[in-house]
């Protein structure tokens, strides 16, 4: 049924230009909004100071814990690491727990972000903005980003002031562009694992990809605390199809002293055997990423888009 | 232009579960996710009945237009609103806001204010009133400066200056009410959607947020789209009013034009105490009759009669309700209003007025939010 409007005559049409109206959000609009995200989550951050304190004796608790497994493998630790990761067990197990920590950041938190503000109703708001659907999930990373990334020099320091690990910080550029690599493949993953919420209509208990990423694959088998030499080889193949593994040995070689980057640990080194051992964990990230990235960019839009035709994009109808 | 166009729009949902939660049968981690990993490739589907809540739902808004939209729970208020701020795809139709057609959201959200007072009504806890209308100008690309001093005049504007330090945990409903609010005043949009910005908020706060709607916002030459199951509040301040029913656009006219089609009708309102329900069959006059428990003893009620205009009427309801015992405390006569136009179904006006009254009443459903024939409308005591 149709009928005809009113004229609207009662009222002036003094509507100025809208800001929202105004086009697509430019990109400094979108870091903008980044930083309002930012701005909100440290000041919900810093309003729990006894959290603070809680989330530092924790890492020293974490170190300590290591710390005290080093003690016991005691002597073996050369034997254990083998020629690739040097001798101290303390500087191998300080990089597994901080990559680890980047990695379960990005690979984990987008997926609990995304059903935090589903639904407690504030997805509503962002998908009514004209920011791109990508900068709320970033913006709701912030959190995260504050609490755990930080974690990286508290836990480099614990382990070398108070247990004895020690690092060769030179080759630095080349640790930041592993670190960037393995983090970019590491939020395409979680890209992945946010889409599952609207792809699959996973709202509530288990997300699949971060169980069998991080839950299962990476957690047993990548090589946080151990290297993945003690696992039987099918195992050691396997260690190879997630981008974890290859972080970690990169990172080990690059940054504990005594390791060596020539001798190869995983199979995918042995296969590659004309490349060297940290030239094909570059590769391997870079095409983790390349594949990844995009990977989960697409299938978040398409997630987000599914969500929209039937229905489920906002908890409150 | 029109700033809103529908053409024959409507959305059909796919049928939703009965939840096994808690049963051994519950779907849970890997089944879970084969199951729905499956259903996403489309290899079987969902054997439950789709729910259809929207049907060839047309109209257009004017530029500067109020318009209203009231309707039972479930009557697809909520679905049209989300459907026309791209949040919700239509499943047939199409439709343009503000010259954007429906299939490109992105571009719509530019041009559209949304407010939704349900579930928890977007609102940031952890940041105060100012910050969470200071933290959307920014999601907004606003900058600093502007997004302070329309953030100032938004929270002046909905009385909420002297508060604007305070937290959501602090501030009562429908002050909370008026923060979302603020954040709709913000931008100058050519549509607002308020989808029911009165609900749970008592008269006088309804009334601070009805007032809101006709001072600042009419004011800017906007077009606001306003949902409310109060059919009260939207009459109040609409321009036009659509009835939605079951997903369908029942009836479209001006407040005035929407009561003229109850001109030959009169509401009867009475408070009994101590009386039964009548077991006599109500008297011809009588079209429509509804009643609710009224708090206090058993037997308190208060009834809203329908009948047709007649100068007997009123005696003619009064020997119909008084029983051997109880007693008429309250009689009053009025017009109808815009809530009596929701109350009754156009089918059965027109039935009645055909003069099938009998064979139209045994026949159709009860209309939704009254009984017919002095069947009871239990609501809690409030």
């Amino acid at each position: 049924m149709t009928t005809a409007p009113p004229p609207a005559t009662r009222r002036d049409s003094t509507a100025e230009p809208v800001a929202p109206a105004a086009g697509r959000l430019s990109w400094w609009r979108q870091a903008a909004a980044l930083w309002a995200f930012g701005l909100r989550e440290y000041r919900i951050w810093q309003s729990y100071r006894a959290n603070q304190a809680l989330w530092i004796a924790n890492l020293l608790v974490t170190t300590l814990l290591f710390f005290l497994l080093g003690k016991t493998i005691g002597g073996q630790a050369a034997g254990l690491l083998g020629p690739a990761y040097g001798t101290n067990y303390m500087s191998f197990v300080v990089v597994g727990v901080t990559v680890n920590v980047f990695i379960n950041t990005n690979l984990v938190d987008p997926y609990i972000r995304i059903q935090r503000s589903y639904f407690n109703g504030t997805m509503d708001l962002f998908l009514l903005s004209p920011m791109s659907i990508y900068t709320p999930l970033l913006g709701l990373m912030t959190k995260s980003i504050l609490d755990d990334y930080p974690r990286l020099f508290f836990t480099f320091g614990f382990g070398m002031v108070f247990f004895g690990a020690t690092f060769n910080f030179a080759p630095w550029p080349l640790a930041l562009m592993f670190t960037a690599l393995f983090l970019a493949a590491g939020f395409g993953l979680g890209m992945l694992s946010a889409s599952s919420f609207y792809l699959l209509d996973i709202k509530k208990g288990t997300e699949p990809v971060q169980f069998v990423v991080q839950g299962i694959l990476a957690t047993l088998l990548a090589g946080t605390y151990y290297p993945i030499t003690v696992l039987p080889r099918p195992l050691q193949w396997v260690a190879c199809l997630i981008p974890h593994t290859y972080a970690f040995d990169a990172l080990r070689r690059l940054l504990d002293p005594g390791a060596r980057a020539d001798a190869p640990v995983l199979p995918v080194q042995f296969a590659l055997h004309g490349l060297s051992p940290v030239a094909v964990d570059g590769l391997a990230l870079l095409v983790f990423t390349v594949v990844l990235l995009p990977l989960g960019v697409v299938a978040y839009g398409r997630g987000i888009e599914r969500a929209r035709r039937n229905g489920t994009l906002t908890r409150w109808q | 232009m029109d700033v809103v166009r529908l053409d024959r729009v409507g959305k059909t949902y796919a049928g939703a579960e009965v939840s096994l939660r808690g049963t051994k049968l519950e779907w849970k981690g890997p089944a879970l996710w084969a199951r729905n990993a499956v259903r996403g490739l489309r290899l079987t589907s969902v054997n439950v009945p789709p729910v259809r809540a929207l049907h060839d739902v047309s109209f257009a808004l004017a530029p500067g237009e109020i318009f209203g939209l009231v309707g039972p729970n479930g009557s697809g208020k909520t679905t049209l609103i989300k459907l026309i701020a791209g949040l919700i795809r239509p499943t047939t139709g199409s439709g343009m806001v503000a010259g954007v057609p429906l299939t490109h959201p992105a571009a719509i959200r530019r041009s559209v204010s949304y407010v939704s007072t349900t579930g928890w009504m977007g609102l940031e806890w952890p940041l105060t009133a100012e910050e969470n209308v200071r933290f959307f100008a920014a999601l907004c690309g606003m900058d600093g400066a502007l997004a302070g001093a329309r953030a100032a005049e938004a929270l002046r504007a909905v009385g909420l200056w002297e508060d604007r330090d305070k937290y959501p945990s602090q501030l009562s409903n429908g002050m909370r009410q008026r923060v979302i609010l603020a954040r709709a005043l913000l931008f100058h949009t050519p549509l607002v959607l308020l989808d029911e910005p009165t609900v749970g908020l008592d008269p006088a706060n309804a009334r601070a947020v009805i007032d809101l709607i006709r001072g600042p916002l009419r004011e800017r030459g906007q077009t606001i789209v306003l949902s409310d199951h109060q059919s009260a509040e939207i009459e109040r301040v609409a321009d036009r009013i659509a009835v939605l029913r079951a997903g369908e656009l029942a009836r479209l006219g001006t407040p005035g034009a929407l009561r003229a089609e109850l001109a030959d009708v009169m509401v009867i309102e009475a408070h009994t105490e101590e009386m039964d329900p009548p077991r006599a069959p109500a008297p011809a006059v009588v079209l429509a009759t509804e009643y609710v428990d009224r708090p206090g003893a058993l037997g308190l009620r208060a009834w809203r009669v329908h009948t047709w205009k007649s100068p007997d009427a009123l005696q003619q309801v009064l020997d119909w309700l008084t029983q051997p015992t109880g007693r008429v405390v309250r009689l009053a006569e009025h017009a109808p209003s815009l809530r009596d136009v929701l109350t009754l179904p156009p089918e059965v006006i027109a039935a009645r007025r055909a003069g099938a009254a009998a064979s139209a009443l045994a026949g159709s459903a009860p209309p939704e939010g009254a009984a017919v024939e002095g069947a009871a409308v239990e609501e809690a005591a409030s």
